[in-house]
């Protein structure tokens, strides 16, 4: 039997570390559970980046997220960057490793965005082979998440939940349920998100994610620029009675607010996990004001952090 | 035999979305067709109930250069300024292409860029406007690229560095023949134009024309994690510049006395007060000495 959490701790409710936030963070030092980094703005840094990092690593509980692994892909895998995953997640103590299923490109090039791969055979033994060979490299459980997709494939033949739990299955890997990334998907595909959330191997999952996304009208785009609406926080409390209670945190990678904003947006999860909050009822798209609506071409998916120099 | 392989497909998929054209030019680019024949793209990508195959690649497509772009424009604040956003779009878009990521690392997005516009710039051949702008281009795009690989590279800040006390307890007998290792944060630059204070005028937000091209050194270094500039003249870059260079201290003070106009008392004075400051700085990490 699987152990909750594949024996990982509940950590409570984080915060994605960015970098407007470091000098709050190092002066105030606030009383957040604990940060989530983005591991490729830190495994090269000999700079501010990574003196901030190791400042709060040792104050605060770090896991490190990965926007560049590209699982899915069908380029070979990049041991140079893995083997400094591993040293950097040994050098901050970072509780767990993860990033997404998907690819982030082939031929060599980087598109820095998180591709969608077909749901099929094909794809999951791929994934299998490729999540065994960077587990038995870093010598830990991988813990991957679900993206958000816009586009889907005719030659699928499982949903995303039944591949993230075959995955899982056959490879031990643990699951970063990103709610928010099931209702984009959801309303883009047009899926049932509670059903993707009931079917996860909610054993298996050892943390969430919590954002913002910026609706165009005729589709979800998953921005990351404000607050977690309401059928988020429905998905969320569901997955969190699943789970029984998972380390959850929220990601804010645009239009980035002061850090007590941020902070007091996942804090808000408190009042959804006892009930206090009532969102509206189960399955309705929350509706977008159409003049609040954003045209397509003006919003755009995370990933894209970076860390700008500071010049005197 | 599946009739869309994963490999096939992704490079399909990748060859659509980065087209500079777009998703309907990139559908029917060669390049797309080496990888997988699609006659009916709703074969492969279904539409959705409001958007159509084309649009739901779209997103894909808009996002992987508004993406770069953006990130692009955040490391050349200043580039990207004085030519203006919609300019500066131009080129970002067309550096990507002709120079794609291949790093984990959106830091390393613009390593590149200084040398894509040395590339593309037009050739000076002394017909052309006088003084060369895109030369001026070029050397700001190469100051920002040198600040964000200063900000994040090695540096001293957890390292003993070569300071005033240190520089001052060194053997005067065999300060001669000494050798300097500088800084792993510190670089030394010659430019055509004036861009130290340019750069400061445009960073705080004050209209700055373009200066009129004159020859200008200075050396860049960090200290307390934070960037740090420093204008030179001429015979402290050809000091600093030997000394770079491995030569001795005598070397390099000779080196330095060519381009020096003053007395050479003078330069005695001179080189004690640069010294002074340059230890301050820190530009040094340690002073070695032949055997």
């Amino acid at each position: 039997m699987t152990r909750s959490r594949l024996g990982y701790p509940n950590l409570g409710l984080g915060v994605g570390l960015r970098n407007v936030h470091f000098n709050h963070i190092l002066q105030e030092q606030p009383a957040v559970d604990w940060f989530e980094v983005i591991s490729e703005n830190f495994i090269d840094s000999a700079g501010r980046p990574r003196y901030v990092l190791e400042q709060i690593a040792e104050r605060y509980p770090v896991v490190m997220h990965g926007v560049s692994l590209s699982i899915g892909s069908t380029d070979p895998l990049d041991f140079d960057y893995l083997a400094k995953l591993k040293r950097l997640a040994h050098e901050v103590n970072a509780r767990w490793i993860s990033d997404h299923l998907c690819w982030t490109g082939v031929l060599g090039v980087n598109a820095h965005d998180l591709l969608p791969l077909p749901l099929n055979e094909e794809s999951l033994n791929h994934v299998v082979r490729r999540v065994r060979t960077v587990q038995d490299f870093l010598e830990r459980p991988l813990v991957l998440e679900n993206p958000s997709s816009y586009v889907t494939f005719a030659h699928s033949t499982m949903p995303e939940w039944e591949f993230m739990a075959r995955m899982a299955d056959e490879t031990d890997c643990g699951l970063l349920l990103d709610v928010n990334n099931v209702y984009v998907s959801s309303v883009n595909h047009g899926f049932d998100p509670f059903e993707y959330v009931q079917n996860l191997p909610h054993e298996r999952i050892v943390q969430m994610h919590l954002a913002g996304h910026t609706d165009c009208g005729t589709h979800l785009i998953d921005t990351h620029d404000g607050q977690v609406v309401d059928p988020v926080w429905r998905l969320y409390r569901l997955a969190h009675e699943r789970t029984g209670g998972v380390s959850s945190l929220l990601e804010w990678d645009a239009k980035i607010p002061p850090f007590p904003v941020v902070h007091a947006e996942v804090l808000k999860a408190r009042a959804f996990m006892s009930h206090e909050l009532n969102p509206p009822p189960e399955n309705s798209r929350q509706a977008t004001p159409r003049d609040a609506r954003v045209p397509s071409d003006r919003a755009h998916p995370h990933p894209a952090t970076l860390v700008l120099a500071q010049v005197e | 035999m599946e009739e869309f392989p994963l490999n096939a497909v992704q490079r399909w998929m990748q060859s659509v979305i980065v087209h500079s054209q777009g998703v309907p030019a990139g559908l029917v680019a060669e390049d797309t067709h080496q990888h997988l024949d699609v006659p009916n793209l709703e074969q492969l990508i279904p539409c959705s109930p409001s958007q159509s195959s084309v649009e739901r690649l779209a997103v894909y497509a808009n996002a992987y250069y508004a993406r770069l772009i953006e990130c692009l424009q955040s490391e050349f604040p200043v580039f990207s300024q004085t030519v203006g956003e919609e300019a500066f779009a131009e080129f970002a878009a067309d550096y990507v292409q002709r120079y794609p990521s291949r790093s984990y690392s959106l830091g390393d997005l613009g390593t590149n860029f200084p040398r894509y516009l040395a590339e593309t710039k037009p050739i000076a051949d002394g017909q052309g406007p006088y003084p060369d702008w895109a030369e001026f281009l070029v050397e700001l795009a190469n100051l920002e690229r040198t600040f964000s690989e200063v900000f994040d590279g090695p540096g001293l800040e957890n390292k003993p560095a070569l300071g005033v006390v240190d520089l001052q307890a060194t053997d005067l007998q065999k300060w001669p023949q000494a050798r300097i290792k500088f800084a792993p944060c510190f670089r030394l630059l010659s430019l055509q134009f004036p861009l130290n204070g340019f750069y400061s005028s445009v960073k705080e937000g004050k209209k700055a024309d373009f200066p009129p091209p004159s020859d200008s050194w200075f050396a860049v270094t960090r200290r307390d994690f934070i960037v740090r500039r420093y204008g030179l003249n001429r015979p402290q870059f050809m000091l600093l510049s030997s000394l770079l260079e491995g030569r001795t201290v005598e070397e390099a003070i000779g080196a330095a006395a060519e381009s020096y106009a003053a007395e050479p008392d003078a330069l005695a004075r001179d080189l004690h007060a640069w010294f002074r400051a340059w230890a301050a700085a820190p530009f040094f990490q340690s002073v070695e000495f032949d055997d």
